[in-house]
């Protein structure tokens, strides 16, 4: 791997720039998220009532989408495993194998929110399925936001190139599966 | 990272997964201690895994450290700020009446089907009289007086249906009409909205045979 002598890899901290502007965007990520779920928290012990409305959350879904973003935190590090050694290619790999799991997620997703929604469970029904849309759609986002950069930075380590690039996106990829960890018993074991 | 960590992904990944069967499990045994404990227990134990070993948190410079760290202190004054507003429902010199109205609403839905004889009016059967106190008497006043709070200010001033002399030149249909489609069309005051959008004929029946029995008997 070649070093260029641009502000990604350079450092002046010890840290890789790169990493370190991560490590910044999920400092602000556990501001967007940590706020989010601790209304979300507060709200729900505020309210007994809710409980009511969060039985009709299904936890195989929620379950089989951890198991789904556990396995593609799994592939990421192995992608970042195999761009430490070099071979782009095989980050590549294991990356596209991450974009799947994204893919997965979203798709168990659809078919569960499409399940609520027709049955009146929608984002207006009452303040817990508010929560529960926005904070799971927020969530959504990340996951699709991670998979359209992870494939940019697939593309390049295919040809061997910027694989400092493939630990930067996995440490973003682990912590949209760390939300999930907090979200999956937020809304869907707490009942 | 250019330095190697030895960590063996595959058996992290695979405590991952006990622990997701761990906390799925838990609700089962019904024990409510138990099932917070797997839930949200098990989740700093995942999100702790996940940190150190597939982030390498542990492996990285105190800055990063210090960056997270100070975030998550900064959520945790706004958590902190906005939890007794949040979570309490009444204080010293404040009460949350929309949150705890929720609250008591929830908890006697919960309850419905055992207090089945709290007075609630039968689903399908049209509450005239409530009808009446809810919309009308707004303004023809709950002693069907016309002398509603929302009526006194309007000119000219809403029917007075206990007056005899008003009823001399009423009928049903014409009451009826008025209901529906507004006082304009029986030529009456512009002020009288049309309800039609919320009754029924035959509730509109209901609602004009009460407003009759508040004019003279035999008419």
């Amino acid at each position: 791997m070649s070093v260029k002598p641009i502000a990604t890899t350079r450092s002046a901290t010890g840290i890789p720039t790169g990493r370190l502007a991560v490590w910044w965007l999920l400092a602000s990520e556990v501001v967007i998220f940590g706020g989010l779920l601790g209304s979300y928290i507060m709200h729900r012990m505020g309210h007994p009532e809710w409980a009511e409305a969060a039985v009709h959350t299904n936890t195989w879904f929620g379950a089989f989408n951890t198991f789904v973003l556990l396995t593609s935190s799994f592939t990421a590090v192995l992608a970042h495993q195999a761009a430490e050694s070099g071979q782009g290619k095989k980050a590549a790999k294991y990356l596209l194998l991450t974009m799947g799991g994204a893919l997965t997620f979203l798709l168990v997703k659809s078919v569960e929110w499409t399940i609520e929604i027709s049955h009146g469970y929608t984002i207006t029904a009452n303040t817990f399925w508010s929560f529960y849309y926005t904070a799971a759609g927020l969530h959504g986002l990340h996951v699709i936001a991670g998979a359209i950069i992870m494939g940019f930075v697939a593309a390049d380590a295919w040809r061997g190139e910027e694989l400092q690039r493939v630990e930067l996106i996995g440490i973003y990829w682990h912590f949209v599966d760390l939300v999930w960890i907090f979200l999956f018993p937020l809304l869907y074991i707490a009942k | 990272m250019s330095d190697n960590h030895h960590v063996n992904y595959k058996r992290v990944y695979l405590w991952l997964l006990a622990l997701l069967v761990v906390s799925v499990a838990g609700p089962f045994i019904g024990i409510l201690s138990v099932t917070l404990i797997t839930a949200f227990g098990i989740a700093v134990v995942k999100a702790n895994l996940v940190i150190q070993n597939f982030m390498h948190l542990r492996w990285e410079k105190t800055l990063a450290k210090w960056v997270l760290i100070t975030s998550l202190a900064l959520m945790a004054l706004f958590v902190a700020g906005a939890a007794p507003d949040v979570m309490r429902h009444e204080g010293q010199n404040w009460v949350n009446v929309a949150a705890a109205d929720a609250v008591d609403r929830g908890v006697v839905d919960e309850h419905a089907e055992e207090e089945t004889d709290v007075a609630v009016a039968e689903p399908g059967v049209f509450d005239a009289v409530g009808q009446f106190n809810l919309i009308c008497a707004m303004c023809h006043g709950s002693a069907s007086d016309g002398m509603g709070a929302a009526g006194l200010a309007l000119d000219p001033r809403p029917a007075d249906f206990t007056d005899p002399a008003f009823w001399e030149t009423r009928d049903d249909q014409r009451v009826k009409t008025a209901i529906r489609d507004g006082g304009v069309a029986v030529g009456a005051s512009a002020l009288m909205a049309p309800w039609g959008a919320l009754y029924d004929d035959a509730q509109l029946d209901a609602l004009v045979e009460y407003v009759r029995s508040f004019g003279p008997t035999g008419q």
